[in-house]
């Protein structure tokens, strides 16, 4: 067991700001607590597996924690490695974002310490582990390590009766080769919740009442589509952040690690399936049940003929062709509470070329972005207040969906061609804030983002087999 | 009377290479996956025999300078079987094109979601081949196909099993003819290795070494396409009942037809 004496030293390592109290000898009771321990889970009847897990559940519990208001969260590491939180999307410091890469401390295995930050900016968030897997799938991940956080505020993006939260998760994943000749991971389970489809209690649900849905997809690697028979969904939000033109879908599209937010109205009484768009992935359990009071009979599914998703149709109205700066256009558009920039100048373009190595048609590749592979990567310097483009180049045959930590980023273009010069621009986007976007492969994307939260930011595919090898760098300002 | 004598020796010699003529007409190390449903996977197999045997035995024509050529047709049932049809012919100066005969080969493998560590699948192969390509002229074929890749390297063994369900060696029961392929990625394209073709004859009286076939074939791999395929390669015969030099390829080639819906 670790001694308090280790814990006042992790949490001095942890924590963006211990108070002196703590440290003085005298701690005060943490705002919540987080057990990290392995965990056996019965997916269903016929898939138990061991993995590792927040507080003996998958997901994790919600944490709503109150935007702008300190937080202290206690962290124990009940597994024989080290492990290391992350609160992704938020604006923690490096210190306490929970990527050893910035310089947040790894909790020791049987070690016990402190996470205090600011919660901010206010949304759905998550937490997860941020270590690597490399070729053990049921690590990092791939493991149900992974849990809700909803940071609060007056500003919720829609009025609800019920709020609920669902994460898509892959399970048993082993190595299969792909079309481009290179192995990835393929799953044997896929669940809503920890659960497959019809295993465990179904979502009850009254007539007339607005359920939001906070929808997150924690898979290792997998993009998930997801509908809800009989219902549409009204997309407020991605990524925690209101969107400026909310669209009623048929479905969504949730790359690993997006999550989306969204509005239904339960105006079509029965029992319903909301699950995975496609049908070899809901035939894996990716799938759950959506009952109506007083309805009964087998839940109905209404398969879709085609998947349809783009992000552009949430964007905001476009903008005058003067040039603005990042910074005006941010603290225009984000929601209250959010940071404005403090630029004044117009964004410094940074390209990011992504690609990859093949190492053999029983291996997977390794990846380089600007032909670095993390960790014999250069740190890019950025400088503090301004306002910076991020040129994604995907010149790789995968999609990737890009993460950069601390800070949020505005989608400016996607789809465009790998060779600017050629072909039609992709139209300007605005408005839409995120921290994580799935750039498809072959075609070149744009984000930009204020350099307003300094220290070592961790930018990377959030495909875990893809950042375990190679596709992670770090900016650095001061 | 020498003459007979002799003839009668090459023709023991060269016996198990007559009960298995079909090898030299898809010479090939079988992966473990399977053609996708929905899906026609078109071969040409072409092999020439370089050097090979000269003399006609027992009616069988020489495979000296034979050009066999052999249409496989493969249709995906599952995502865990297939079914192959074969479709042989040989070309030889004074015999023309002829039609050599015709193979059915169903095949089941473990389906990924399983998650086996190796690619495992079964193959059976029933057919009849003419008698003047073959004294058996209905065989029988059991082959199990284990591979695996790791890294740049790929690994597949086909333990296989023979008999003869029409012709002389049809009290010799069971053969045993394994073939193994051991090949290396160079790039993402370009794979290169070797394969091994041999045949023990009959399982418990083993065949003496200059009976057996062995055949050793250095091969490169071409993966231009997820719908092409491609197979080169030159193989010698190590043993005297062993056709002595030997060039094949493979062209493969996948037809598509079905209706895939992106939500399948």
């Amino acid at each position: 067991m670790i001694s308090r004496r280790d814990l006042l030293k992790l949490s001095a390592l942890v924590g963006a700001a211990p108070s002196l109290s703590a440290l003085a000898g005298e701690l005060p009771a943490p705002d919540h607590r987080i057990e990290i321990a392995p965990l056996t889970i019965d997916l269903s009847p016929h898939h138990r597996l061991k993995t590792t897990a927040y507080n003996g559940q998958v997901p994790g519990p919600l944490l709503r924690l109150q935007a702008n208001q300190p937080v202290t969260i206690e962290v124990t590491n009940h597994t024989d490695r080290p492990e290391v939180v992350h609160w992704h999307g938020l604006f923690t410091p490096p210190e306490a974002d929970g990527a050893v890469e910035e310089g947040t401390a790894p909790i020791a295995a049987g070690a016990t310490a402190r996470y205090t930050f600011t919660p901010r900016p206010a949304g759905f968030r998550w937490y997860h582990t941020h270590t690597m897997a490399m070729n053990d799938f049921t690590r990092a991940q791939y493991s149900g390590q992974h849990g809700f956080l909803k940071i609060e505020s007056h500003d919720d993006p829609a009025a609800y009766d019920q709020e609920v939260f669902l994460a898509l998760h892959d399970w048993g994943g082993h190595l299969l080769a792909n079309q481009d000749g290179a192995m990835n991971p393929d799953y044997a389970v896929a669940t809503i919740n920890g659960r497959v489809m019809g295993y465990g209690e179904p979502l009850r649900v009254k007539q007339g009442q607005q359920v939001l849905l906070h929808i997150l997809n924690s898979s290792p690697t997998e993009v998930h589509w997801i509908a809800f028979a009989g219902h549409q969904m009204r997309v407020v939000a991605l990524d925690g952040n209101a969107v400026p033109t909310p669209r009623t879908v048929p479905m969504l599209r949730l790359a690993p690690a997006e999550r989306i937010s969204a509005l239904v109205e339960m105006n079509n009484p029965g029992v319903w399936v909301l699950g995975e768009v496609r049908k070899h992935v809901q035939a894996l359990g990716m799938a759950m049940v959506i009952e109506y009071q007083n309805a009964g009979g087998a839940a109905r599914w209404d398969q879709p003929s085609d998947l349809q998703w783009n992000y552009q149709q949430f964007a905001g109205a476009p903008q005058p062709a003067t040039p603005q700066t990042g910074a005006q256009l941010l603290s225009a558009q984000l929601p209250a509470g959010q940071p404005a920039g403090l630029s004044a100048e117009p964004p410094i373009i940074v390209p990011l070329t992504f690609e990859s190595k093949f190492h053999g048609h029983g291996a997977m590749e390794t990846w380089t972005i600007n032909g670095q592979s993390y960790p014999n990567a250069r740190v890019a310097p950025l400088i503090r207040g301004r306002r910076y483009r991020l040129q994604f180049i995907n010149r790789s045959l995968d999609d990737h969906p890009l993460h950069l930590h601390r800070h949020s980023f505005e989608l400016r273009s996607l789809g465009g061609a790998l060779d600017a010069t050629a072909g039609v621009a992709p139209p300007d986007i605005r408005g839409i804030v995120k921290d994580v976007v799935l750039v498809d492969a072959q075609t070149r994307a744009e984000v930009e983002f204020t350099a307003d939260n300094p220290g070592s930011t961790l930018f990377h595919c959030h495909q875990q087999n893809h950042m375990d090898l190679g596709f992670m760098m770090l900016f650095q300002y001061g | 009377m020498a003459e007979r004598f002799l003839a009668a020796l090459l023709a023991l010699a060269l016996a198990p290479l007559a009960a298995f003529a079909q090898t030299n007409y898809e010479i090939q190390v079988y992966g473990a996956d399977t053609v996708p449903p929905q899906t026609l996977m078109v071969e040409l197999h072409s092999n020439f025999t370089v050097q090979g045997q000269q003399q006609t035995i027992d009616g069988q024509y020489p495979t000296y300078h034979q050009e066999h050529e052999t249409v496989e047709l493969t249709e995906g049932l599952n995502d865990w079987s297939e079914v192959g049809f074969y479709i042989f012919t040989s070309e030889q100066d004074g015999h023309g094109v002829q039609w050599v005969g015709d193979h059915i080969r169903p095949r089941i493998r473990v389906p990924d979601s399983w998650g086996w560590p190796v690619g495992v699948s079964l193959s059976t192969e029933i057919g009849f081949q003419r008698s003047a390509y073959s004294s058996d002229t209905w065989t029988w074929e059991i082959r199990p196909i284990i591979d695996k890749s790791i890294g740049r390297w790929y690994f597949a063994l086909n333990p296989a099993l023979e008999r003869t369900l029409h012709g002389p060696d049809v009290s010799q029961g069971w053969g045993f003819a394994p073939a193994a392929k051991v090949g290396y990625d160079f790039t993402r394209v370009v794979s290169a290795g070797f394969e091994w073709y041999a045949d023990y004859g009959a399982i418990g009286n083993i065949s003496p070494i200059h009976t057996q076939q062995q055949q050793l074939f250095l091969v490169t791999d071409l993966n231009v396409s997820p719908v092409w395929e491609i197979n080169i390669g030159i193989g010698i015969g190590a043993t005297a009942a062993t056709d002595h030099l030997i060039v094949k390829a493979i062209l493969g080639r996948r037809f598509d037809w079905g209706r895939h819906s992106p939500v399948d």
